[in-house]
């Protein structure tokens, strides 16, 4: 081997590890920016208007996960969400477990279960993955709908939390405030940890499959495994924004479920960019702000939002954070 | 240990009616460069599928190093120093050049990527995307990622497919370069006449999935059977 060799491809570690280091530095930066919010947003209201869209930010970076790193759209990511603020919200209304374990539980049993499924569904693509992510979405939303037992069917379900989770006063995490500042931190470390997911060799080896499936098995890969970890990741970050609606709202209903939900989270990843990983969480909280004005302006809103999606769609083909990072680049060329 | 390194018997292969391969028996010796030649549909690419586990033999063996790999998956064939190459371009366009070759060897126990980056002049290429290089680019990555970790046994599908005759040959010089260096035996599916004779040590003939003959270039060259199937009276 040459020394020119040794010299043009060694270096990658390094400046790898320089990507790294900028990637958690960026997220200290946004989590310290986080604390501030309280005294930027100026009022409770839209501190709960914001605290609201970030839980849709969570949503919709869990459908971009699984579009960025498995090349998979899905109609049914609520499935994961709904599962996640119906298992605390059963688990803490019944007192079945402490509060502690059935967030645990809350967070675990969609994870596993998108795991399972994975290994099923993953071998589908296109259309046919599309309908089968819908159908279980949907699957689940009848569930919670017929089951009056469960939850009380389809007039949702009321729950109080008990006095402290971890040390933390339950009503604080009624506050919007406090609820802004949780769920922002949130979703911070869950864009640095899937930033560093997608970097690492199991990271690295789910795109090699999203791109090409066939070339990875006759590299030596079994694509079943990663595919499935993928979507147990997604699920796991769509159970979190589940579990923090359930908490802030102290109520769950069969609507968590259902495909329209999902299909939003999908058009915020879209509009956002669905090939970058803060791509889902900017186009989630941009969506939400439009929907929120539209709703108040006109009575056919989401004729409204439709149009701002057809927008987008041509004039962005990569979403938002594709054309600013286009912009920023031509920028940096002048 | 078997003087082979890779053994294909009475390999049949259907489509429905249809016999791609009909008992093709074939023998690679370790370290030698393999010629597969015939007309569109003799079965060549076929056979390539069904030595790599792409395709299912149903009827015959497959042997590696003489260990019979006829039910082990791509993957396991992979792990075991089977590797290959595809017919079209092959390659993960959204990963740089650097990345996927890096994906490819931890698949291989970490094999060194430096050596093969640089073995297939692409060094300077390496932090482009797949998709943004030359055609000629792609196919010399292609080859490439089957390289990564020294495999024992390579089967090459029309590598040079699309490529320009100074690029054909380009490749067959490195390709030869590095079977020797690295002992790697290789079974070549090529239907540039002027590379399969430039590069192979013998040749093995297909016509309508039988084998129809085997030899050296030279005894290839003047067999009749193989001029009035294949080659004409131009080679």
């Amino acid at each position: 081997m040459s020394t020119i060799a040794q010299g043009a491809v060694r270096p990658a570690k390094p400046r790898s590890d320089f990507a790294a280091l900028a990637v958690l530095l960026a997220g200290a930066v946004a989590l310290l920016t986080g604390f501030a919010l309280p005294w930027i947003v100026p009022s409770k209201l839209a501190m709960s208007l914001l605290a609201q869209s970030l839980f849709d930010a969570l949503l919709a970076t869990s459908v971009g996960v699984l579009i960025l790193q498995n090349g998979r759209v899905s109609f049914g990511q609520a499935a994961f969400s709904g599962l996640g603020g119906y298992a605390f919200g059963v688990l803490v209304a019944r007192k079945l477990v402490g509060a502690e374990a059935a967030l645990l539980i809350a967070l675990l049993l969609p994870t596993l279960l998108a795991f399972l499924l994975g290994l099923v569904i993953a071998r589908v693509s296109g259309v046919a993955h599309a309908m089968l992510t819908l159908a279980v979405g949907q699957a689940f939303y009848e569930i919670a709908f017929r089951w009056r037992e469960l939850a009380k069917g389809d007039d949702g379900m009321s729950f109080d939390l008990p006095a402290r989770i971890f040390g933390i006063s339950s009503r604080s995490l009624q506050d919007p405030a406090i609820m802004l500042v949780l769920t922002w931190s949130i979703l911070v470390v869950v864009l640095v940890g899937l930033t560093l997911f997608a970097r690492s060799r199991t990271g690295m080896i789910a795109a090699a499959i999203r791109d090409n499936e066939e070339r990875s098995r006759f590299l030596g890969f079994s694509t079943m495994v990663p595919r499935a970890l993928v979507y147990a990741i997604a699920a796991f970050v769509a159970a979190i924004s589940g579990v923090l609606q359930a908490t802030y709202n102290g109520y769950i209903a069969p609507q968590m479920f259902h495909w329209t939900v999902s299909g939003f989270a999908l058009i915020m990843a879209i509009i956002g960019g669905a090939k970058f990983i803060v791509g889902p969480a900017v186009g989630a909280v941009v969506l939400f702000y439009i929907k929120d004005f539209a709703g108040q302006v006109a009575e056919y809103w989401p004729a409204i939002v439709g149009g701002a999606l057809v927008v987008v769609t041509l004039t962005m083909p990569q979403g938002i954070v594709g054309l600013a990072r286009l912009l920023w680049l031509r920028r940096a060329r002048r | 240990m078997t003087e082979f390194a890779l053994e294909g018997a009475a390999l049949t292969r259907r489509f429905g009616g249809f016999v791609a391969l009909d008992g093709v028996d074939i023998a690679v010796k370790r370290g030698e460069i393999r010629g597969l030649i015939g007309p569109n549909g003799a079965g060549k690419s076929t056979l390539i599928d069904v030595l790599s586990g792409r395709a299912k033999n149903r009827g015959g063996r497959v042997l590696l190093n003489g260990e019979d790999i006829s039910e082990l998956s791509s993957q396991q064939r992979r792990k075991r120093g089977m590797a290959r190459s595809f017919q079209r371009t092959n390659i993960f366009p959204e990963l740089t050049v650097e990345q996927q070759l890096r994906v490819a060897s931890w698949a291989v126990a970490d094999a060194d990527i430096a050596e093969v980056m640089d073995e297939l002049n692409l060094i300077a290429l390496a932090d482009l995307p797949a998709a943004e290089i030359s055609y000629g680019d792609q196919r010399r990555l292609d080859l490439a990622l089957a390289l990564v970790g020294r495999p024992r046994v390579l089967l090459l599908d029309e590598p040079a497919a699309g490529l320009t005759t100074e690029e054909s040959f380009s490749l067959a010089r490195i390709l030869r370069d590095l079977a020797n260096r690295w002992n790697v035996t290789v079974l070549l599916v090529e239907h540039d006449m002027q590379v399969v004779f430039s590069i192979c040590d013998r040749i093995s003939v297909l016509h309508l999935g039988r084998s129809l003959s085997e030899g050296t270039c030279a005894e290839i060259r003047i067999n009749p059977t193989v001029i009035a199937a294949y080659l004409g009276t131009e080679a």
